[in-house]
């Protein structure tokens, strides 16, 4: 006995998110054994393709499938997974992810239908640009099951566990174990605690193979507290100008971290109290509900406060400064204020219609404060164009004379801090993925250099960078399992 | 009279349908629909294959073959392939003309 066949390769493949932030969603395979680690969408894509390239698998084949966090990048497609393909797997997540992604995508269903019926382009017609429908959402919600952080789920010869990832709220890292081998899969993840997460937790166990995010590749973060100086300063002076600030966010995530630090800015600064700051978008809005309910899964200083007796049943999540805007309709743009708006990429909607608004403007700012996804007008007006495309108009174009900022509160780990959680998981198998081409390769050259001396040892590391479509194999060898003889 | 072509993605679980005229549609053309069906973009970072409903593992690789009204087909959405330049990817179906022409075009040149 004891054979080495083919089925003791552990194989990864990449359907998407791989070489680019986007769409993820890998296929792990080990012993037969199937899992799939997230379904999401590519934000600068629509329709079917901003998939993840589904048809590269056979989907029938999938046991499990593991969400790290509600974000569309790693979420948006699972209800089009359980309802338009032949997937028929289990499909898990944490509860706090759960509570999140039943309005979040109710909201992306709505403005997915709303940008495919109002399209100018010629060439659609035929099927919408809609991927699944609320009934398909509500037909899947109920099929998702939930694990609990720190508890070992166990099924079917797969052991999984849920740690925090920081990064949003619900987010977690996934240590898996089939037939002996543990694989980590990072999703995205903070090691910098902020105003309301923990940092992401290292498992006491050692994996055979990690599998982590690169986005920011060898990049270095600015440090928070000179990142929160230089954002209110920005702030502050548009403001004495007389200027607008917009602040495009994604709805949820890091948003409810600026919220946190503005609301301490202006209980701080009275000058500013007459000014308002809005936060413009229902969807936070119906959120702010969950992210009250699950601060106990935040970090201790929102715990503690949170269950302070002396402090007055005041939920951390209560502003006292910013006001909820429910529409432009509603919005009275006469002096200088603050806007925090979705979406983040200002493709359309509110933020983009108030940009477009305050572009001509050279005493506004906009402040960019995520990771502009390639193909968005986020990403393009980090150029500083002179002009700027009108979203309901294509042939009209807008004079951009604000002024754009950008500082990235993005909780995603930077180098320095990739390579030391990398160094504490301490795998001898590392597989990057979601970061573009460029950092994504820059960060493989720097960990091999990093790990050079142990080339040609068994403590030897290897690093990977596969493209969407790629199937990896890595050979196990050597894993100690516990069988029972004779069965 | 109108014909069609049944289709579907590996992936997916329904499948979808193509009107033309004739008796038949060549790759080039069913492919056009497809992504215009779809609304599959500009095809510069994906790639569109087509298969036999029998054999799902032949591809049909010719541009300017011919697959009869009322046949089903299998399609594959696959990633570009950067290496390949203009053939590694969907954009010749979007923009191009058949890729007949200038394959016929270079065979009568290199003879
Ligand atoms: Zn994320
Ligand atoms: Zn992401």
């Amino acid at each position: 006995m004891a054979t080495v066949d083919s089925t003791d390769d552990f194989k990864f493949t990449g359907l998407g998110g791989c070489n680019e932030v986007g769409r993820s969603c890998h296929i792990i395979e080990y012993k037969n054994k199937v899992i799939m680690l997230d379904a999401g969408v590519h934000p600068g894509l629509s329709g079917l393709n901003s998939l993840p390239f589904y048809d590269e698998y056979d989907l029938s084949k999938v046991d499990l499938l593991l969400v790290s966090h509600f974000h569309l990048d790693h979420a948006a497609s699972l209800p089009y997974v359980m309802q338009h393909t032949n997937f028929r797997g289990r499909v898990f997540m944490t509860h706090a992810t759960k509570a999140i992604y039943r309005w979040l995508l109710t909201d992306f269903v709505r403005v997915t239908s709303l940008s495919s019926n109002t399209s100018n382009d010629p060439n659609s017609g035929g099927t919408s640009a809609n991927l699944y429908t609320d009934e398909d959402l509500m037909k899947s919600f109920d099929r998702i099951e939930t694990v609990d952080f720190h508890s070992t789920m166990e099924l079917d010869g797969i052991r999984f566990t849920a740690y925090h990832a920081g990064h949003v709220l619900g987010a977690c890292l996934y240590l898996i174990e089939i037939g002996g081998l543990k694989a980590l899969f990072t999703g995205d993840y903070s090691r910098e605690e902020n105003r309301h997460l923990p940092v992401a937790e290292v498992p006491s166990v050692k994996p055979d193979i990690l599998i982590t995010e690169s986005t920011f590749g060898t990049a270095t973060h600015e440090p928070r507290m000179e990142k929160e100086n230089r954002m209110t300063r920005i702030i502050h002076s548009t403001l004495s100008k007389g200027g607008r600030v917009l602040m495009p966010v994604f709805a949820l995530g890091t948003a409810q971290e600026l919220l946190l630090i503005l609301e301490e800015y202006w209980s701080q600064n009275k000058d500013l109290q007459n000014i308002d700051v809005y936060f413009a978008s229902s969807l936070a809005r119906k959120c702010l509900a969950v992210y009250q309910t699950y601060t106990n899964i935040m970090n201790d200083k929102i715990r503690s406060m949170a269950s302070s007796s002396s402090y007055d049943r005041k939920n951390p999540f209560t502003f006292k400064y910013i006001k909820t805007l429910k529409s432009l309709d509603r919005f009275q743009d006469f002096g200088p204020s603050v806007v925090i708006a979705s979406p983040g990429m200002l493709q359309s909607g509110f933020s983009r219609q108030l940009l477009e608004k305050w572009a001509p403007d050279p005493k506004n700012t906009v402040l960019m404060t995520g990771y502009s996804v390639e193909g968005t007008m986020a990403k393009d007006l980090l150029i500083e164009p002179p002009t700027i495309p009108s979203v309901n108009n294509p042939e009209m174009t807008i004079t951009r004379r604000l002024s754009i900022e950008e500082i990235s509160f993005a909780a995603h780990v930077d180098f320095q801090q990739n390579a030391e959680f990398i160094g504490e998981v301490n795998a001898p198998r590392i597989i990057l993925v979601h970061g573009d081409s460029i950092p994504m390769g820059r960060l493989k050259s720097a960990l091999l250099s990093k790990y050079a001396n142990r080339k040609g040892t068994d403590q030897e590391v290897k690093v990977f960078n596969p493209r969407n479509g790629d199937e990896l194999k890595i050979a196990i060898k050597g894993l100690k399992v516990a069988k029972v003889l004779g069965a | 009279m109108s014909s069609t072509i049944f289709y579907k993605f590996f992936h997916q679980k329904s499948q979808s349908t193509i009107h033309f005229d004739g008796t038949g549609i060549n790759v080039f053309d069913l492919k056009h629909e497809i992504i215009k069906q779809n609304q599959l973009g500009e095809g510069n970072d994906f790639d569109l294959k087509l298969f036999h409903s029998e054999q799902p593992d032949i591809e049909y690789d010719q541009d300017q073959d011919v697959i009869p009204r009322s046949s089903f087909v299998y399609a594959r959405r696959a990633p570009a392939n950067p290496r390949a330049g203009k053939f590694g990817n969907a954009s010749r179906y979007v923009s191009g003309r058949p890729r007949i022409n200038r394959k016929a075009i270079n065979a009568s040149n290199s003879q």
